[in-house]
């Protein structure tokens, strides 16, 4: 079967991808810049610059799978495109981490949500981190471009019931609700966007800016891991990397050194710090790492009367800010009201349980439906984050404390979740608790969350957004780079994801990547032309 | 069998400050560690089964294990039935397929999950298959290819209700990658009414047409 979709036509017109798993020999090559990740920040810096005329290197870790790749099966897809076989977890391993790794990142699995940064969340880092520069007004234009590139516009199907249930149950509560904006263009609603587009029709780094950035010349190692940034000096002269085999995880012995006038890091809020980290960079108030959030997700499932089939129709669509930020941008920790697409292994993994009761909570899938609450981390000193380290292996690791303060936001959650589902008519509703059992009116669900200890692992949490760990801010005291993503130690080195959000967004954030990538890309262009 | 409510024997030797305890994780649990290098000595198999001679009847003989040991193996048969409960097929023949075939795909999901939960997941396999610790920690009498699915069951009825965060961490991880193996594989989405990808876009779809 020939291929008609955007990359297999841009590989077969001679793009410059190289496999590092067919790579046989060390080797050296040079660009002017070099973007490690091929995210929504690295991506879009890539097709910037490529634009502008500069000889751009990419480098990803995870490896290139495209529409001959997306079959919509879940087992092979959490294997390939997810960050440790989809096992990520936090170090003590209580919250699991959802999280892309392949050409594209996590733009490539995401469930296509697009929201600005709210205006509340970028006031709040102009006042407390010096960011004025990155107000409402002059970020607007911003994300105008960015909604255009990738095709960002309110849902304008029905939402499937799954996501119809979080509106209904908000109608009869009076909380506010909203239709999602989505990165699609021609979309099935077939409901697959976690496991890599079947049909192209998200626009996310895969379909958009790095066809974009490969049209104009840059080249693309997939395949192949940073190791360190190399410093000569006062500026970083080469980056160390590693090629996989062709299973994606093991390294083979072959390395590859590139060289280049500006580097450029995007490797999310994980990769990033691990990156600054193994290279020993100048971080002279030991900030690297600190600072990381996740928008902590706990999540309730109910049992609906009328069949939901909540693994069919687009996952995301309907979303409420009834208590995002309802206790101010510093107060009490607030959430954002979602939905997520429940598939077998997803329900298998996310609903805890074992034997006959966990054979009858999965024959029930089909009438399924499920909310998920995203708590916003970061504004308040009791939400101080968590840090990235470092393994013995060098690998990366996030270990995330969660502070009272968050476990209260959780068991807000744990009630409105509840409440929201049996406004809608739910049958039974069971939260995402060890202790929790099946509950058929909201009033016993609500003593049943009283009682609930709120405790790692017990609570069953959820990150599918990393942020944080190379903060910006305007003072090198208590951030990695400044407002631009630009390091305050070494001149020739920026970072251009998730990694440099000074506190969490309050919101799904691949349009705030793509934004703030877009809005540091132009400014680096000019910066390298001058 | 024993009483789930009297604290295992060796627990307390431990010394189980509960704070400290919950915050090492599985990852820096040094007593696991050390079990790893004590069944390491004591000649527990921890090697890849590679192919399986023995349990060639039962598994498929051309899949070659990549990180699951014999021990792992004798522990996740002992654990499926009661993981999987009535989802799995009565009829003995087929019950055995069922449950070689997911502890294969437990083994393809491990060898993608990387070097470090690869790490933290032996030291979990190597705790539960040690004798010792097996009967200490996991209060399970008889080795696991002796052990009654009620007694695999009880088993995970301590850890999934113990106060104690490794021990639910233990659980979610035990029950996790076997829910997600068979739940996810396939042929058993019909278990959870999961009519499979509308075959309409299946239809129309280039990624599914034969060459």
């Amino acid at each position: 079967m020939s291929f008609s979709d955007r990359i297999a036509q841009g590989l077969e017109s001679g793009w410059k991808v190289i496999d590092g798993a067919t790579l046989t020999e060390n080797h050296t090559a040079e660009a002017d810049v070099v973007i490690v990740g091929t995210g929504a920040g690295g991506g879009t810096t890539a097709e910037i610059l490529a634009k502008s005329g500069f000889s751009v290197i990419l480098v990803e870790e995870g490896r290139l799978y495209y529409q001959k790749d997306f079959k919509m099966d879940e087992l092979t897809s959490y294997a390939n495109l997810y960050q440790e076989g989809m096992s990520r977890t936090t170090k003590d391993g209580a919250i699991a981490i959802l999280q892309g790794r392949c050409v594209g990142g996590s733009t490539t699995v995401n469930w296509t949500s697009s929201f600005r940064t709210p205006d509340e969340t970028l006031n709040y880092w102009g006042k407390r981190f010096g960011l004025d520069a990155l107000s409402p007004a002059a970020m607007a234009p911003w994300f105008d471009g960015r909604e255009t590139r990738h095709s960002m516009s309110p849902w304008n199907m029905d939402p499937n019931l799954n996501n119809d249930v979080l509106r209904q149950g908000c109608e009869k509560l009076g909380f506010s609700w909203q239709i999602i904006p989505r990165n699609v263009k021609g979309c099935w609603n077939l409901g697959y966007c976690g496991v890599g587009c079947p049909t192209n029709a998200k626009q996310g780094a895969l379909m958009t800016t790095i066809p974009g950035a490969l049209d104009n010349n840059a080249s693309m190692y997939h395949g192949l891991r940073a190791e360190r940034l190399v410093m000569n000096q006062d500026r970083i002269e080469s980056l160390e990397a590693t090629a996989m085999a062709s299973d994606g995880i093991t390294p083979t012995r072959v390395t590859v050194t590139l060289k280049a006038r500006h580097f450029v890091v995007a490797a999310s809020a994980i990769g990033s710090p691990g990156l600054l980290l193994r290279s020993k960079l100048p971080d002279p108030y030991e900030r690297v790492g600190k600072r990381s959030f996740i928008h902590p997700v706990n999540a309730s499932v109910a049992q609906m009367p009328k069949l939901v089939d909540p693994f069919y129709g687009a996952p995301q669509s309907i979303y409420s800010d009834e208590f995002n930020f309802r206790n101010g941008v510093d107060g009490e920790a607030g959430y954002k009201l979602e939905v997520p697409p429940l598939h077998p292994a997803m329900s298998a993994g996310v609903v805890p349980g074992h034997g006959d009761e966990q054979a009858k909570n999965l024959a029930g899938l089909p009438w399924m439906q499920s909310v998920i609450a995203l708590v916003r981390d970061g504004f308040h000193e009791d939400s101080p984050g968590g840090t990235v380290s470092l393994r013995d292996d060098g690998s990366p690791m996030l270990d995330y404390p969660v502070s009272d303060y968050l476990w209260k936001g959780l068991r807000s959650a744990f009630y409105t979740m509840a409440e929201i589902q049996f406004a809608a008519g739910a049958d039974k509703v069971r939260l995402m608790h060890l202790d929790s059992d099946w509950y058929s009116n909201w009033a016993d669900a609500k003593a049943a969350i009283d009682r609930f200890s709120m405790e790692p692992h017990r609570v069953r949490l959820f990150t599918a957004h990393q942020m944080g760990g190379c903060a910006m801010g305007s003072n090198p005291e208590e951030s990695v780079v400044n407002g631009f993503g630009e390091h305050h130690h070494v001149s020739n080195l920026s970072v251009h994801d998730a990694s440099i959000f000074p506190t969490s967004i309050g919101a799904n954030p691949q349009l705030s990547v793509y934004a703030l990538a877009a809005r540091n890309s132009a400014r680096l262009a000019q910066r390298l032309k001058a | 069998m024993t009483d789930p409510l009297t604290p295992p024997e060796g627990l307390d030797a431990l010394s189980l400050d509960r704070r400290s305890f919950l915050r090492t994780g599985l990852g820096g649990a040094l007593f696991l560690g050390t079990v790893s290098v004590t069944a390491g000595l004591s000649g527990c198999a921890t090697a890849p089964a590679g192919r399986l001679g023995a349990v060639a009847t039962r598994m498929d003989a051309r899949y070659q294990f990549q990180f699951l040991s014999a021990d792992d193996i004798e522990l996740l048969e002992a654990l499926l039935p009661a993981i999987l409960g009535s989802a799995l097929p009565e009829q003995a023949n087929n019950r055995r397929i069922a449950i070689a075939g997911t502890v294969e795909r437990i083994d393809m999901g491990i060898h993608k999950f990387g070097p470090a939960n690869q790490k933290e997941l032996r030291q979990l396999f190597d705790l539960l298959n040690f004798g010792l610790t097996r009967v200490t920690i996991a209060r399970v009498w008889p080795a696991w290819r002796d052990a009654t699915t009620e007694q695999a069951d009880a088993f995970l009825q301590r850890w999934r209700s113990s106060s104690i965060g490794l021990f639910n961490n233990g659980y979610m991880a035990l029950t996790k990658i076997s829910n997600v193996a068979f739940y996810g594989y396939q042929e058993n989405w019909q278990l959870s009414g999961y009519p499979g990808p509308p075959d309409w876009a299946v239809k129309a779809l280039p990624q599914f047409r034969k060459a």
